[in-house]
């Protein structure tokens, strides 16, 4: 009943403010409407694919909105406008809110052998200058760009590769075209559906006046003199960024497009009116006209907001602003929302593998070690203590809102359990101790662990202090040592580095079609294992090989699962993975699901009360769709 | 007198030069650059950062050539009036910085004088009334200004000016101005926000600045001349004005050389606390991300300020007081 009285107040509003047409026929956003009448812009169904993708927001259980108003964030640095394309999350294909993939950009993608990937465009899609997106584009990105040894002086990489092979690209029409690997490659579709996508489509009538195949040769010299940059590459580059989208005239298909030439303060992106989306009754998304990203200090990011500054935030807000915003809910006009974060663990301890102290080398890759040590936390204690029991405890492992989910991966090593832990250390072969309790490794010294971290969060070191408590009764001494960013991963990569502190799995919901490499060796930027991810990364160029059985098996694993071909086997594949990882504790999970503020205006309608937010394959927002947001009274901001 | 500034002109030359040296070892330091950094940066959020890619970039900025033949190229450029790029805003530094200068300049510039209008007063009031209630009073306002870190003060003002006056957090104007060409209105939002910065930077200034005037002046003032022209039948204001004042400021002008490079930069953790749109943030986050070309070329930029401010002071100086003039042998 109050769901149709508000659709019907919505229609009286519609009625009163633009009483054009009849209520429910599409409509052309007040913004564009002039330039439309002013016969500058085509009318929405001919900006529209001739199959735009219709969104139907009642059967999401939201409500279809209105045009207008703009919604107002909150950034740090230039850097951070590349939000817009994550929030934005519009992608060829897509992961849907459950996780599954479903074509956006695309009309449909078919899929055979789990190796041959033929992408259907939509006809009469068109890039947001208006010139038509077509397999043209997608050929000058395979044949211009990726293959082109100044832009890409390695060629294809990551999923463009099965087998370390590239496909073979064919352009079978305007709107289709097919790639080829000889071996299937389940890591394709979801690296097009990244939070931070797989490029394989770029505007070709824009970029080629900036390649040296397509561009006249004077022109683009004046052009690189002007930009002031080396050669025609680097103003390629620069001109064809997408991710973070700098250049405001490259043409996007983005829901919102950069208005705005750095460097500025304020980055304000508009409606793109070539948006392939409609919801229900035909009208365009998005239904926001404008997005402003205004930069600042992060350390004031909750200061502002609770002085009103944005309409829907959540970057650089963490959990312990939550009572401050919280007190200026009722003034500012917004709510407080706390969603649960993504990641397979808030905070973990990487014991490092690969480090060069060799007594707690040779310790670490006992798995009684760190076994013991993973039920030698107290996790109820931390969780209570530190996040008021809001968090769960748990092993780095996925979500139970993952399809994969099972409680014992979860729960495996992660009770509180000291005379285990007494056992296992001693099992292991620490059972000497000094005069004060503390356990004697095996070379005489002190079991005496640094742990380093990044230092970025007071949470993070008060969970260290807990845990140097609790560590300390089974004879086990903890310190902490923060370090810049660079120099940790430094530290660790060059295995100075004993323990570190860090998140746990990044992708805490995912699905079997979703890349298992996380939980795998399989590069260097992992603080367990960083030689041996080395060396798969590299194919064995560098680093060194895995040393210990288990670790080899997830190795073979993932490769079995980048070159799995079913549903089926990769859902089998994944459980043999996360079993593994939850036995072999190569990681200890501390919490996870810890909450997320979000702060949303009042006026902001169909942001949901609560959704998983995470990077990957969340987007952050992007999964909730905020081109599906809208203002009560479209009116902007201020 | 000439002499003596062309000298002084050509020992510029050599010291800037080590300057730049010590600048470019300094910022060559640390075993990382700036894109392990950006690397880091971007795992940490869980996103990509392709480890070849990082190899194409070093190469594509030039990284991959001798620290000796980078530095050169850099100081070349320099002197051609070509800072370099920033690799964080990914366009010439010059671009990055010009846009924050104009800003920069204004607060700055409004600190110095409301530094100075508020401390000479009251700087001359406590020396004339030594120890009295009202020297008292103020020297301790001065101390507090002194001893109250300005960052802890700027947070406490802005979250009041925000709760009474509706003066949105942080910042040099209202986000609605950001980016818009200059009128009426934004003037208006830049003069409401300006106040906050230029009391709180200039707050520890002016208390350091009484305390000099002060001590300067109370120096003077036991002097015999001055005994002398009151003896005489001089009034008092004229006593105070005509040749104490005078003479005590040399200290003043000697401050000119650190007023110029201030002027363009200073005060950088307040800026930040208060999330201005001036130099100080942009210089504090390119030493944190290694952008070594903007920080380079920007702490260059103050370091050649510098040594102009203190020619100029010394030479106004000279001019000002035949002591000096005569005692530094420099002239015949």
């Amino acid at each position: 009943m109050k769901a149709s009285l508000s659709v019907l107040s919505l229609a009286l509003i519609f009625a009163a403010s633009l009483s054009v047409s009849p209520v429910g026929a599409a409509e052309e956003s007040p913004l564009l409407a002039p330039e439309v009448q002013a016969g500058k812009l085509p009318a929405m169904r001919d900006r529209l694919p001739q199959v735009p993708r219709v969104i139907n927001l009642g059967e999401m259980g939201r409500e279809p909105g209105r045009y207008g108003g703009t919604m107002r964030m909150l950034m740090g640095d230039q850097r951070d406008i590349r939000m817009m394309t994550i929030y934005g999350y519009a992608r060829l294909v897509v992961f849907d809110d459950k996780g599954e993939l479903r074509p956006d950009i695309l009309e449909g993608v078919d899929v055979s052998e789990g190796r041959i990937f033929t992408l259907k465009l939509r006809p009469g899609h068109k890039w947001s200058d208006g010139k038509p997106f077509t397999s043209e584009d997608f050929r000058y990105c395979w044949q211009d760009v990726i293959n082109n040894k100044r832009l890409s002086p390695g060629g294809p990489v990551g999923a463009l590769l099965s087998n370390e092979k590239p496909p073979k690209f064919e352009v079978i029409d305007a709107t289709t075209v097919r790639y080829t690997w000889d071996t299937p490659n389940p890591a394709f579709l979801p690296a097009l559906a990244g939070a931070q996508p797989l490029p394989i489509a770029m505007p070709a009538h824009y970029l080629k006046q900036f390649h040296e195949k397509h561009a006249d040769a004077a022109a683009l010299g004046a052009a690189v003199k002007a930009a002031k940059v080396r050669d025609w590459g680097a103003l390629h580059e620069r001109r064809a960024r997408h991710y973070r989208p700098e250049n405001p005239d490259l043409p996007v298909l983005d829901p919102w497009r950069n208005r705005t030439a750095p460097p500025a303060e304020l980055f304000a992106f508009e409606r793109n009116p070539y948006f392939h989306r409609v919801d229900e009754r035909g009208n365009q998304l998005p239904y926001v006209d404008r997005v402003t990203m205004s930069l600042g200090s992060t350390s004031l990011v909750p200061a502002k907001v609770s002085s009103g500054d944005a309409d829907l935030q959540a970057r650089y807000i963490r959990f312990d602003n939550y009572t401050f915003l919280k007190e200026a809910e009722k003034r500012q006009k917004y709510t407080v929302r706390l969603w649960p974060r993504g990641e397979g663990a808030w905070i973990a301890l990487l014991p490092n593998l690969n480090t060069t102290d060799a007594a707690w080398r040779d310790l670490f890759r006992d798995v009684r070690v760190r076994r013991g040590l993973s039920v030698g936390i107290n996790r109820r204690d931390i969780n209570n203590v530190i996040f008021f029991g809001l968090a769960k405890e748990s092993a780095n492992t996925v979500l139970p809102e993952s399809t994969l989910f099972e409680r014992r991966y979860a729960t495996a090593w992660a009770q509180h359990d000291e005379a285990l832990a007494n056992k296992l250390l001693d099992e292991a072969g620490l059972n000497k101790r000094d005069f004060d309790g503390i356990r004697l490794l095996p070379d005489g010294r002190r079991a005496e662990i640094t742990i380093d971290s990044a230092g970025e969060s007071g949470e993070e070191i008060d969970v260290l202090e807990l845990v140097g408590y609790q560590w300390y009764k089974i004879g086990i001494r903890m310190f902490t040592r923060s370090a810049q960013r660079d120099v940790f991963r430094r530290r660790i990569n060059a295995g100075q580095t004993v323990m570190s502190v860090w998140q746990g799995i990044d992708n805490g919901t995912p699905g079997p079609d979703m890349d298992p490499a996380a939980l795998a060796p399989s590069s260097i930027a992992q603080f367990q294992w960083p030689l041996w991810g080395q060396y798969v990364e590299s194919s064995g160029k560098d680093g060194e090989k895995p040393a210990l059985p288990e670790a080899l098996e997830l190795v073979d694993l993932h490769a079995k699962w980048r070159r799995s071909a079913t549903h089926e086997e990769r859902l089998e594949l994944w459980r043999r993975i996360l079993s593994i990882n939850a036995d072999q504790v190569f990681t200890i999970g501390i919490v996870n699901s810890t909450l997320q503020p979000v702060v949303i205006s009042n006026r902001l309608r169909n942001v949901p009360d609560k959704a998983i937010y995470s990077f990957e394959p969340g987007a952050f927002f992007g999964a909730q769709m905020p081109d599906t947001f809208w203002f009560a009274d479209g009116t902007p901001g201020h | 007198m000439l002499n003596y500034i062309v000298r002084r002109f050509l020992i510029m030359i050599p010291t800037l030069l080590i300057t730049s040296a010590l600048i470019f070892t300094v910022m060559q330091l640390p075993p990382s650059d700036y894109f392990e950094t950006y690397v880091a940066e971007m795992q940490a959020q869980g996103e990509r950062a392709d480890l070849s890619r990082i190899e194409f970039l070093r190469k594509e900025y030039g990284f991959d050539r001798p620290v000796v033949e980078r530095y050169f190229k850099w100081i070349w450029g320099f002197v051609r009036g070509d800072f370099g790029y920033s690799f964080e805003y990914d366009m010439p530094v010059r671009d990055v910085v010009g846009e924050r200068l104009a800003l920069t300049m204004l607060v700055s510039f409004c600190t110095i004088i409301l530094t100075w209008v508020i401390a000479f007063p009251i700087g001359i009031y406590s020396a004339t009334r030594q120890y009295s209630w009202g020297d008292y009073g103020l020297t301790f306002i001065g101390l507090i200004g002194i001893a109250v870190p300005h960052f802890l003060l700027a947070l406490v003002v802005m979250y009041f000016a925000n709760i009474w006056f509706g003066i949105s957090i942080g910042g040099l104007m209202d986000p609605v101005y950001f980016n818009k060409p200059m009128s009426w209105d934004k003037f208006n939002s830049i003069l409401a926000h300006l106040w906050i910065p230029v009391l709180i930077i200039g707050a520890g200034g002016t208390g350091s600045m009484i305390r000099r005037i002060r001590a300067n002046l109370l120096d003077e003032l036991q002097k015999q001349y001055v005994v002398t022209a009151k003896a005489k039948g001089l009034s008092p204001r004229k006593t105070l004005f005509k040749y104490p004042l005078r003479m005590s400021l040399n200290f003043f002008i000697s401050d000119i050389g650190d007023v110029l490079p201030a002027i363009v930069s200073g005060a950088e953790l307040t800026a930040v606390v208060l999330s201005l749109q001036t130099t100080g943030p942009l210089l504090l986050r390119a030493l944190q991300s290694q952008d070594m070309y903007l920080a380079g070329s920007f702490l260059m930029f103050l370091a050649c300020l510098t040594v102009l401010g203190v020619l100029i002071s010394d030479i106004a100086l000279a001019l000002l007081d035949p002591r000096i003039r005569l005692s530094g042998g420099s002239t015949k």
